[in-house]
């Protein structure tokens, strides 16, 4: 029973769009070419779709090529696209921009929820006999003697916070699997271990992030109509030379979701993008949706951003990356779902290759990355290669790169235009522009009717995590963490955090010290990628711990 | 042979989405489902003995509708081999006797009873949350003919085929020595229930539930279902809680969240009044005939409790509903009461004076300690000779399990735990017809949330009275009665169970009970040996006011407090002006012993701590900071409102 094995053909660690549709996609031409192999699916959430959230809204053509035979109103969106315009925010004021910026129309899309879509996604990958475990997280890829990638495990669980066996110990599963595909999303914990000791990032930019927050509402009727599709600019997080906007789509049932999404290539240590959304919430343009509503539910997650040159290889012998895992999102629309699915398709193609020809070598592998680059993926990235980096040194360079880039065909005056990590980015508390965010709103307060605390929207997410495990979000450099990320940066994680997983609590000395409530924690990565000097490590907890997102 | 491990488990709801549909029994179609809790512990109990039964047989049971099916799939991954489902619609509406019986026919059915010759165990959880009766896993032992230990923590197989089972009792615990087959309840505080590996799900997934109908196991269907349960629910009323949600306190650090909980304290209404649980009066009684079904049932029968050598609290508290009962049935129904033990007979006294008329004494050296066994098999005995109306117990861990054993053996219904007695009348408009007069057991279920009447249909009527809900009988010096003396058949087989050690703390501090205010420390307060704990209760009684410091059972477990400051199930039962609780989780056993306090303080550092949901106020934090802060508060004069008594 301990340390038990289980063999496979394919391991897909993941089960958002991009998992899923890989596994869709194999599955089919397996058949269709008359072979048999095992597919396992395993995904961390305590079921399909509650890790996921998304906008979302999404393009639907991709949806026909992914599944032929399923008329476009059987798959479960929620309303199609009926209008679609972008507002410039000001402190008070908003303005209807006048014209769409290139790349960000709507027209014929739909709103969803996302998790719903992978719901759908999962029942038909069943139906074709793809086995879908969720609730359990892979901690390790497993390697062979030669270091070659040959599956993953769970991760160990019955242990107390130091590591040690408790009386129900169990070792994780071994599953070793002739293909891995690493779909595990944004930030994915163990395609950051694949991309480092691969070294596929190479040459390439280092990936950026935003960190996006979002809540859905039910709303009294009349507040929004299904399919109303909104963008913002501008306000609060132009104020401090952010990059970021909200959203708000309009959802059948008188629901509505609405987020703010940052880049987290900003400098003020004390930004705080949850609490820049609820300040987003007050915005009259904003609150008008909300007026007599009630908040459902609450969640955060991050996207990488980085686009074309931040793309890593997307291979090596044994094992693939697609989705988020890899960056596949196009900028300026932030739509990275239609290319997670074309990825997995893509790669379901490699896939067959290898199984074809019983050789799952980087020679076989190659031909996934060779189609990226020869499909709409690459179009839609390469037009815009430029576009995010334009905007690292602020708002008004950003437009007019993107102005350059427009008439060049995406390369801009300058070439490839180079990313830092966002960790790079933050200040310390002396350098950073003042007034400081937290400064600035020291005196922000919730009326927990338009706007809350994080713990209460904490509440809104359903997450939970086992008490008995190892506190899954590590300090690297315990030795330097204080006098560093706490005295210089000013702890920038309690206020990244969109879950208040961080605090820093004082004692009556005077001394400062991190507690980490990793009960809260919403998987969304940002303490990763954020934290000053990389200083934290995002593991994965147990299997089924976390968000349960209903309708994200 | 191969030892088999037999887990009977149930599929509940989760308690936040419970309904109940109008007709009084559980819908359960539309809420989210999990494992019952204290049966995830039995499950992993069987998976720790397969630890020293390596080839042990595995197999999981359970009875109820087809989506039980989930549950049986969760224990499989958790490591299960063999799933059954006794799945049949003649079951709905099964009480108690009856689901014990479907469930041992079951057992039956797949070769194993008191007489086979595999080798085999049966885990169960203590009680379930949805139900809360606690009978099923008694009835399931009885009607298998296989002794039992039930409220048990932690088991251990030793090396000569017996199981060792940490019994948990009020005051302490037991060490129990069972031979097998036998059949083992846990109480969800041990061994935590393992996670399903990702092996095990994929093992559950090619491995089949075997669904059985009642017909397949030869189950008459005479004794099951509604009609064949012994026990109905006659009327089931929401209870309102007086108590409104929790106030926390906000702020940054705990001198911010300690002001912000002074402010709410000092303005927060949230004094509990207890309400009046009236029953709604339904439709006019219809012009029925009244039968009197008793025949010649007569008078009510109560077992009194020994323990420490003195009859037990609950035991006398049991005499006060006894007392009234009579008294509404009038035409001279005494009050007998069976004693038990070795050298007890100067206990009847105790009885005489708090209201028993007879005591009919059972003296053996064997039977100095409880054993459910011969208990059971006593007081079976007696009430076969003497044929009462009604039969009481207090609904302490022994009661609880002896008065189901019990019923199996007189087929009675047995309602547990009740709140309420009294005597009614019952309107069957099938068969247009008035019973009366008919016991009415009121009893709280889905965590407290609703009050169940259930009313019994076979002599004697049974019920536990949950204890600390009843006051103590005035004691009449001098009153006295007869003693008449019963001698038993014992049966060898009953003492197969052998007590190895029983820990029992004893009772009295007084001052807890009298305290305006107790300051409670959990496992979260142990940090410094509930130094802070203590310090806050020093603090307040220095300004005069009536505090003493408690704990939660953990705590005592531990030996950082003595047993006689346990709050509790297994302890004493308070009802201070203001309750604090520190580092307190919230089980519900705990709850039990502390909900009625006028005003409940709560500080854990966990904010999902189920605590919270009980109290008025909240701070959310370490103890180690908070409790500090509260004590300095005290010393600048913050009493918690309570008035000074003046210094002792």
């Amino acid at each position: 029973m301990d340390n038990a094995t289980v063999y496979t053909d394919v391991l897909i660690v993941g089960g958002g769009p991009s998992g899923l549709s890989f596994a869709i996609r194999l599955a089919d031409s397996l058949k269709e070419k008359g072979l048999k192999r095992r597919i396992l699916l395993i995904d961390k959430g305590n079921s399909i779709g509650s890790h996921i959230i998304s906008g979302a809204v999404i393009r639907p053509d991709v949806f026909g090529e992914l599944l032929p035979d399923v008329p476009i109103d059987q798959i479960p969106f929620d309303s199609k696209v009926s209008s679609d315009t972008m507002y410039m925010l000001s402190e008070k004021g908003s303005l209807k921009v006048p014209f769409h910026p290139p790349y960000m129309g709507n027209k014929g899309n739909y709103t969803a929820s996302l998790g719903e879509v992978c719901r759908f996604l999962a029942k038909k990958a069943e139906e074709k006999g793809v086995e879908i475990y969720p609730g359990f997280a892979m901690s390790d890829i497993l390697y062979d003697e030669r270091g070659k990638v040959i599956g993953a495990k769970t991760i160990d669980t019955g242990v107390d916070h130091h590591g040690n066996k408790l009386e129900n110990f169990q070792e994780g599963t071994r599953v070793e699997a002739k293909l891995t595909v690493f779909a595990e999303g944004t930030r994915g914990s163990l395609a950051k271990k694949l991309i480092e000791k691969f070294d596929l990032q190479k040459g390439k930019n280092p990936q950026i992030y935003s960190l996006g927050c979002k809540e859905v509402w039910s709303v009294p009727e009349g507040n929004i109509v299904p399919g109303e599709v909104y963008h913002t600019m501008g306000f609060p997080a132009a104020n401090f030379g952010v990059f970021g906007g909200g959203f708000i789509y309009g959802l059948k049932d008188n629901k509505v979701a609405l987020g703010l999404v940052v880049g987290l290539d900003y400098a003020d240590p004390t930004f705080d993008t949850h609490d820049a959304f609820q300040i987003w919430k007050t915005h009259p343009f904003v609150a008008k949706f909300l007026k007599g509503g009630r908040m459902l539910e609450y969640g955060a997650k991050t996207l990488p951003e980085g686009g074309y040159y931040s793309l890593p290889k997307l291979y090596v012998a044994n094992a693939l990356l697609i989705g988020d895992s890899a960056g596949f999102l196009a900028m300026p629309a932030l739509k990275g779902i239609h290319l997670g699915i074309r990825s997995g398709m893509l790669a379901a193609q490699a896939a067959l290759t290898a199984f074809q020809r019983n050789d799952f070598s980087e020679n076989t592998l190659k031909t996934y990355e060779q189609s990226v680059k020869q499909s709409s993926i690459h179009t839609e990235l390469h037009r815009t290669r430029n576009f995010r980096q334009g905007f690292m040194k602020g708002m008004i360079p950003g437009v007019f790169h993107f102005g350059t880039q427009l008439v060049t065909g995406g390369a801009g005056f300058f070439g490839r235009l180079k990313t830092h990590p966002d960790s790079e980015a933050t200040k310390t508390l002396a350098q950073a522009k003042k007034p400081l965010f937290k400064e600035k709103y020291k005196d922000l307060e919730f009326d927990k009717v338009l706007t809350f605390d994080k713990a209460t929207n904490v509440y809104y997410t359903g997450v939970a995590h086992d008490d008995h495990q190892v506190p899954h979000l590590q300090i690297n450099d315990p030795a330097t963490y204080n006098a560093v990320n706490i005295q210089e940066y000013g702890a920038p994680c309690q206020y990244y955090c969109s879950a208040e997983v961080y605090e820093v609590h004082t004692d009556k000395e005077g001394n400062q010290e991190l507690r980490i409530h990793f009960e809260n924690c919403l998987h969304c990565k940002t303490c990763d990628i954020k934290e000053p000097a990389g200083g934290i490590t995002w593991n994965v907890p147990n299997g089924g711990n976390g968000p349960d997102y209903k309708y994200m | 042979m191969a030892l088999t491990i037999i887990s009977l488990i149930k599929q509940v709801p989760l308690p936040s989405e419970m309904r109940m549909g109008d007709d009084g029994l559980m819908d359960r179609t539309k809420a989210k489902s999990i494992i019952n809790v204290d049966c995830q512990f039995g499950l992993e109990a069987g998976l720790q003995l397969k630890k020293k039964y390596p080839d042990a047989r595995m197999i999981v049971c359970s009875m109820g509708p087809q989506s039980f099916e989930t549950a049986l799939r969760t224990a499989l991954s958790m490591g299960y081999d063999e799933a059954y489902l006794l799945s049949d619609r003649k079951l709905g509406g099964s009480d108690t006797f009856a689901t014990g019986l479907a469930l041992a026919t079951l057992l039956k059915h797949l070769g194993f009873d008191k007489d086979s010759k595999e080798p085999f165990i049966v885990f169960a959880g203590r009680q379930t949350s949805d139900g809360d009766t606690a009978h099923v896993p008694s009835q399931v032992a009885e009607n298998l003919g296989i002794p039992q230990a039930t409220f048990v923590e932690r088991i251990e197989a030793d090396d000569n085929g017996n199981v060792m089972a940490r019994r948990i009792i009020e005051g302490g615990y037991q060490e129990l020595q069972l031979p097998i087959p036998c059949l083992i309840s846990l109480t969800p505080t041990g061994v935590a229930p393992r996670k399903p590996s990702l092996s095990g799900a994929i093992k559950a997934r090619n491995t089949a539930v075997t669904v059985l109908g009642v017909d397949d196991i030869h189950l008459s269907t005479e004794k099951i279902g509604i009609s064949g349960s012994p026990t109905i629910v006659a009327n089931v009323q929401n209870i309102v809680s007086d108590r409104p949600p929790v106030m926390m306190a906000e702020g940054q650090g705990e001198k911010e969240l300690v002001d912000s909980f002074m402010a709410q304290f000092d303005t927060g209404g949230n004094v509990l009044e207890k309400k009046d649980e009236k029953e709604k009066k339904t439709a006019e009684t219809p012009d029925f005939p009244i039968l009197d079904k008793r025949g010649p049932a007569k008078g009510i029968l109560t077992w009194a409790e020994v323990t420490n050598g003195k009859i037990a609290r609950p035991s006398l508290e049991l005499l006060n509903p006894s007392l009234k009962l009579a008294k509404e049935l009038g035409n001279d129904t005494k009050i007998t009461t069976v004693l038990i033990g070795k050298n007890v007979k100067p206990l009847a006294k105790t009885l005489f004076e708090h209201g028993s008329d007879e005591v009919i004494l059972v003296e053996n050296d064997r039977l100095e300690e409880y054993l459910v066994m011969p208990f059971s098999d006593i007081l079976a005995q007696v009430i076969r000779k003497r044929n009462p109306e009604i039969a009481l117990f207090a609904a302490t861990t022994a009661g609880r399990e002896l008065a189901p054993r019990i019923a199996v053996k007189t087929g009675s219904g047995v309602t547990a735990d009740c709140t309420g007695l009294e005597i009614g009348e019952y309107v069957n408009r099938k068969t247009k017809e008035i019973i009366r007069p008919i016991l009415h057991s009121r009893r709280p279920t889905y965590g407290d949330s609703k009050l169940a009447t259930i009313l019994g249909f076979v002599y004697p009527q049974m019920s536990t009275a949950r204890p600390g809900t009843f006051p103590v009988p005035e004691e009449q010096p001098g009153r006295t009665g007869e003693i008449s003396v019963f001698e038993p058949e014992l049966n060898e087989k009953d003492f197969a169970v052998k007590i190895h050690k029983t820990v029992r703390g004893e009772g009295g501090l007084q001052s807890l009970l009298d305290a305006d205010v107790i300051i409670s420390g959990g496992r979260g307060a142990t940090g410094d040996g509930l130094k802070l704990v203590k310090e806050l209760a020093a603090a307040l009684k220095e300004k005069g006011i009536r505090a003493e410091w408690a704990s939660s059972r953990v705590v005592v477990d531990e030996g950082l407090a003595e047993y006689a400051r346990q709050i509790g199930q297994t302890g004493r039962t308070v009802r201070p002006k203001v309750y604090v609780a520190i580092g307190i989780f919230g089980a519900i056993q705990h709850i039990y012993g502390m909900k009625e306090s006028g005003k409940i303080v709560a500080v854990d550092h966990n904010p999902k701590a189920s605590i919270f949901h009980h109290a008025d106020f909240g701070i959310v934090g370490e103890y180690e900071d908070i409790v500090p802060e509260l004590i300095e508060r005290v010393k600048n004069g913050f009493t918690f409102g309570v008035e000074p008594v003046g210094k002792d």
